[in-house]
């Protein structure tokens, strides 16, 4: 009689000889054995492959290309590459963008940190604020673009000028400044943005241990001093995410560059995306677009890597 | 973590709190009492924006012929992928969190490694692609993409690795097919999960604007962000503009109403750590 689970004690000789499988009964077997595996998974590449993977590696292939959407695609090899690098408004629109993230990224960094600090303090009202910074996230920014039309209004019927006027100020005319449109611009996102940075640094808040607070008091250290000397730099990680997302996203700004400027006064808001947009899907030139896309590609890249290799060599501080 | 605090402390934290509800609710309170205005432009007034107020401007938008339609293209745009979602990144999640086949790490590591490209490059070759399939200005170029996505996926295989194996394994042992033990114990036992990605994706499809404005040409087929933006460049009256606004605001407002617990551990989730 055959035993079904030889063991060790059995010795190598007493296991069941099976003749050897060839690869094609080992994949039969394999496909057997996690049918429903497969199943699920095949359909899935198909999709990934179709939709996602191959778009990306296409896309490689297409900065090589004229590809107008009318008529035949044309290899050019490295022209729109050349052409980029010479066009003055890839240099712009990066210069914009760099601009665009200057205003926007350490404001809404520091709003979030701050409105976090508040929350954490648990008190009566903090729940109400801890909601409110949260709607303009999960709101369109088409919807807070439209708003923000008005706030800013170049006459003395925008808002902001008539609450700047109440102290004597003059109406300025925003959106046709080249510096205070993409000023104003930028607070449409730091307003949009830091209650969604509040919540990284609320949880990067709750983790820290209060014995930690608790030994600075016998210290005799006051508040503003346990901020600056224990929050601040335990959230070490916190800040460099939060940098690096916003970041990231200030370079795939785009939403109100179309609905308020279109780009304009003059080009001075035009940011790589709605280069981009104006590119590929106005002027119909993909191969180039691509280019441009490839730019903004690179930007994102090395700002992941970053992050990766500095998160994933994270010490702990407690 | 309730501390002390003194005095002066309490006073200065309220008054910024104060300072900052206020700032956060100006926009939207222009928006909801702008879209009750009779008049057609913004006058900064607080008599004014509080005067007598008219539903006109929501009676006129919703019989405007195309607004409707956007609100209806919208609710398709974000409601079916939240139900393939919903079905198919736990389905996913499932299969690479207790199952085996050949080549699953790296599968894993190189859809994960995709969420860092942007979109806009992807859409450019995508818009190419539609373009052959003959699917632009169609819902396929948004609902067929968005079938499943691997951040949803990354989720509910972290969240499924969270609950014992011996729980789906007791239902192979009573005689279930891997059909069943999906439907009747890991949807189920998902619950939290799913309803986190499903109120993150109805959000961020909801208020999404570039791919629809790329792949959708008509005015018939725009969702409500694309609609309104180009409303608000042929329709010059204030109220009828904000009127837009707020009923496009109303559905993501609801849901995050609802669901904020959900929502919040969706935006954790999507930094993937």
């Amino acid at each position: 009689m055959t035993k079904l689970n030889p063991t060790l004690a059995d010795g190598p000789q007493a296991r069941p000889t099976q003749p050897p499988l060839t690869w094609w009964g080992r994949a039969k077997r394999e496909l057997r054995r996690n049918s429903f595996a497969y199943i699920v998974m095949l359909p899935v590449l198909v999709h990934f492959a179709l939709f996602e993977f191959g778009p990306f590696v296409f896309s490689f292939v297409l900065t090589f290309m004229d590809w107008p959407l009318i008529g035949a695609p044309k290899f050019v090899g490295f022209a729109n590459w050349q052409a980029s690098f010479g066009d003055p408004l890839v240099w712009r629109s990066l210069w914009n963008t760099t601009l665009f993230a200057l205003y926007y990224v350490f404001p809404t960094i520091a709003l979030g940190f701050l409105l976090a600090l508040m929350i954490s303090s648990d008190l009566p009202g903090t729940r109400l604020l801890r909601i409110m910074v949260l709607v303009p996230f999960v709101t369109s920014g088409v919807i807070v673009a439209g708003i923000w039309q008005y706030i800013f209004k170049g006459n003395e019927n925008g808002l902001f000028n008539f609450l700047i006027g109440q102290f004597g100020a003059e109406p300025r005319a925003y959106f046709s400044d080249p510096t205070l449109a993409m000023i104003v611009l930028a607070s449409l996102s730091i307003f949009r943005i830091s209650g969604y940075l509040m919540i990284y640094y609320l949880a990067g808040l709750r983790s820290i241990p209060r014995h930690l607070y608790e030994a600075a008091e016998i210290d005799g250290a006051n508040g503003w001093a346990t901020v600056w000397y224990i929050t601040l730099p335990l959230l070490k990680p916190i800040h460099f995410f939060v940098a690096v997302i916003t970041t990231i996203g200030a370079f795939q700004v785009f939403e109100q560059m179309y609905v308020i400027t279109r780009g304009g006064p003059a080009f001075a808001t035009t940011t790589i995306v709605y280069y981009l947009y104006q590119v590929g899907f106005n002027m119909l030139r993909m191969g180039y677009a691509t280019v441009v896309a490839f730019v903004l590609f690179v930007v994102v890249f090395i700002l992941s890597t970053l992050q990766r290799r500095y998160l994933g060599k994270e010490v702990s501080y407690y | 973590m309730v501390r002390k605090f003194t005095v002066p402390q309490l006073l200065l934290l309220y008054v910024a709190m104060v300072i900052l509800v206020f700032a956060y609710l100006v926009p939207f309170s222009l928006m909801v009492l702008g879209s009750l205005r009779k008049s057609i432009s913004f006058i900064p007034d607080l008599g004014y924006m509080f005067s007598e107020n008219t539903l006109e401007n929501f009676a006129y938008i919703i019989r405007r012929e195309l607004f409707p339609r956007w609100f209806l293209n919208s609710v398709i745009f974000a409601v079916v992928p939240v139900l393939t979602q919903a079905v198919l990144c736990t389905l996913i999640g499932y299969v690479f969190a207790r199952k085996n086949f050949v080549g699953k790490g790296t599968i894993f590591w190189i859809m994960v490694s995709m969420i860092i490209i942007p979109t806009q490059l992807l859409v450019i070759p995508q818009y190419i692609l539609f373009d052959r399939l003959d699917w632009i200005d169609r819902y396929w170029a948004i609902l067929v993409p968005d079938l499943w996505a691997i951040l949803g996926v990354f989720f509910a295989r972290q969240y499924l690795q969270t609950i014992p194996k011996e729980i789906d394994e007791a239902a192979f042992l009573d005689g279930a097919n891997d059909w069943q033990v999906f439907f009747r114990m890991i949807m189920p036992l998902c619950a939290p999960a799913i309803a986190t990605i499903a109120t993150f994706r109805f959000i961020a499809n909801w208020n999404d604007l570039f791919r629809p404005l790329i792949f959708m040409l008509s005015e018939r087929m725009f969702p409500l962000p694309v609609g309104l933006a180009a409303l608000y460049s042929i329709e010059g009256n204030f109220g009828v503009q904000m009127a837009a606004a707020t009923l496009a605001f109303v559905p993501t407002f609801t849901i995050f109403l609802l669901f904020q617990r959900f929502f919040t551990q969706g935006v954790q989730m999507s930094a993937l750590d």
